[in-house]
């Protein structure tokens, strides 16, 4: 039994299909790569698998996670997975920590949840995951607020919210788009690490082709909400059997040669 | 404190008016000057002397004991309005919302309808039912006034809880419950002290006119709003009767909209982050 199948996925708001008949699976211990441009329906299929669209989204086909379907399954149930069997890494490492709420708890969070863990032990287990997301200092960034922190610092605690019950599937959505290309390298490094470390499985969305051949050996190029061709990194490199591939290839290698003056980053 | 207070000349001007006000209040428990209910006919209109530092009304009544007397009205119905309006105001703009789409609209409908009745017109028809009393002010400010809070709250937890880091908690499996308690709620705070204080504002200004239409408190326990009703006959022959319940009634009602407005410049998000 796979991790993970999705089938026929379709998300729309009204009439507009922003995801349509999207299909493909992902095995235990095995990588996706979710490639398309900005708008293509990649954080909207992330976000079906969270059971977390907005209440204004209309969702057909199937979604079935170790076995159980998540289409149709209640907002309850479906938060027991969050944060425990599935975790989730965002976008904007700032905006996605609370404020107001010190780092320490706020990694405390899903352990308190969905653990039982008191705070002290939550918070126990926050300094090993600060270490283990490679944060010196954890115990001035447990009592640190997000503000004081760096944005690569924030998407390390990120990972580490994320990963706290570990989880057997781990959901990544643009994580280094809003980083410095070296602190992106460094961050993309650490989740490479810890994913396999942890044997979870890992959706990985960009819209940078360099950055998920760092990350998956497989990906899904989407455009316009359908998912236009399934392949292995290097085949897409090399064979790009779609004309929107062979387009998005041609940009990362624009990118690839403006930046090895400067010694070529990834 | 001190750091939020300096160069913050609303905060330290709201925070010296509603200072006095309270040692008025304090004062009151401790000493008047005179009894603010002993009548004496030969002060009638006495004008403002060592006797009566403020002066006296028409049967002699010192004006200066009862600016003091009357701040406990005051601000007794301002605090018990506000606690009412908060308590309410808050719950019910949260529970708005967070609730599903369909249930939102006409619970918003329903806060604009309370929003258009005006504290006045509630407590006329809550005075001629149970009578005017304290309570009927109390109520009646404290409802209109829960209806303004409630509005202000849904704006400000929508939004909140439209943020990535709400969505985020999400992700991590929280609960509705769990989201108001630890996100919501710390996130609303200094939205929330804004507000009480401008409530305080608008209370003290809604049981003085209450008051003074003689839907408040009932006579004799002194009240700023009743003794300017009183006032009113004598305007032009005494107008300082009116002028001394008027100063009163606007340091409260100034002071505590200039601390509303000091908050808000120490909350504001531009000038937080400079302190990491
Ligand atoms: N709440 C919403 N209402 C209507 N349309 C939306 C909403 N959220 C996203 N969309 C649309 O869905 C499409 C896919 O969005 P998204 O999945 O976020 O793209 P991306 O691939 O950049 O992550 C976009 O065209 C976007 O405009
Ligand atoms: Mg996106």
């Amino acid at each position: 039994m796979s991790l993970l199948e999705v089938r026929d996925l379709t998300i729309s708001f009204g009439s507009k299909k922003v995801v349509d008949c999207i299909s493909f699976t992902l095995e235990k211990g095995a990588r996706i790569g979710l490639i398309g441009e900005s708008g293509s329906g990649k954080s909207m299929t992330s976000l079906a698998i969270m059971g977390l669209l907005p209440d204004t989204a209309t969702i057909s086909g199937s979604i079935t996670f170790e076995g159980q379907e998540l289409i149709g399954l209640s907002d309850r149930e479906h938060s027991r997975l969050r944060g425990n069997r599935i975790g989730m890494v965002f976008q904007e490492p700032l905006t996605a920590l609370n404020p107001l709420m010190r780092i320490g708890k706020q990694i405390a969070g899903p352990l308190m949840i969905h653990k039982g863990s008191s705070l002290k032990e939550g918070l126990k287990k926050a300094l090993e995951l600060c270490t283990k997301v490679g944060l010196p200092d954890p115990d001035r960034i447990l009592r640190a607020y997000p503000h004081q922190l760096s944005g690569g610092q924030r998407q390390r605690i990120g990972l580490a919210i994320a990963l706290a019950c570990e989880p057997a599937l781990l959901i990544a959505d643009e994580p280094t788009t809003a980083l410095d290309v070296t602190v992106q390298r460094e961050v993309l490094n650490l989740i490479n690490a810890l994913v396999d470390k942890e044997g979870s499985s890992l959706i990985f969305v960009t819209h940078d082709l360099p950055v998920v051949s760092a990350m998956t050996e497989n990906v899904a190029v989407m455009q316009l909400g359908k998912i236009v061709e399934n392949a292995s990194v290097a085949s897409l490199f090399h064979e790009p059997a779609h004309e929107y591939s062979r387009r998005l290839i041609s940009a990362a290698r624009l990118a690839e040669d403006s930046f090895s003056g400067k010694g070529g980053q990834l | 404190m001190r750091k939020a207070m300096k160069g913050n000349v609303s905060l330290i001007a709201g925070s010296i008016m509603v200072s006095i006000t309270f040692a008025l209040l304090i004062l009151s428990f401790i000493w008047t000057p005179y009894d603010p209910l002993a009548v004496n006919p030969e002060d009638s209109f006495a004008g403002v002397s060592m006797r009566h530092i403020l002066g006296a009304d028409k049967i002699g009544r010192d004006i200066l004991s009862q600016i003091i007397v009357g701040s406990r009205v005051t601000l007794f119905v301002a605090a018990l309005a506000v606690t009412v309006a908060m308590t309410l105001g808050v719950s019910a703009g949260i529970l708005i919302a967070v609730a599903s789409r369909r249930y939102q609209s006409p619970m918003i409908y329903a806060v604009n309808i309370a929003l258009a009745f005006p504290a006045a017109l509630l407590a006329i028809i809550l005075a001629a039912v149970y009578g005017a009393s304290t309570i009927t002010a109390v109520t009646a400010i404290g409802l209109a006034t829960a209806a303004a809070v409630a509005q202000v709250t849904r704006r400000t937890a929508h939004g909140i809880l439209a943020s990535d880091y709400v969505l985020a908690a999400h992700a991590s499996g929280a609960s509705t419950w769990r989201i108001i308690r630890k996100h919501v709620m710390p996130n609303l705070r200094a939205s929330l002290l804004i507000q009480a204080s401008a409530a305080v504002s608008v209370s003290v200004l809604a049981e003085s006119s209450l008051s003074y239409l003689g839907l408040g408190t009932p006579p004799p326990a002194p009240s700023w709003g009743r003794m300017l009703a009183g006032s009113q006959q004598y305007l032009f022959v005494n107008p300082l009767l009116a002028i001394w319940p008027g100063i009163a009634i606007v340091i409260v009602v100034l002071g505590f909209n200039l601390v509303g407005d000091g908050v808000r410049e120490v909350f504001d998000p531009t000038l937080r982050r400079s302190d990491s």
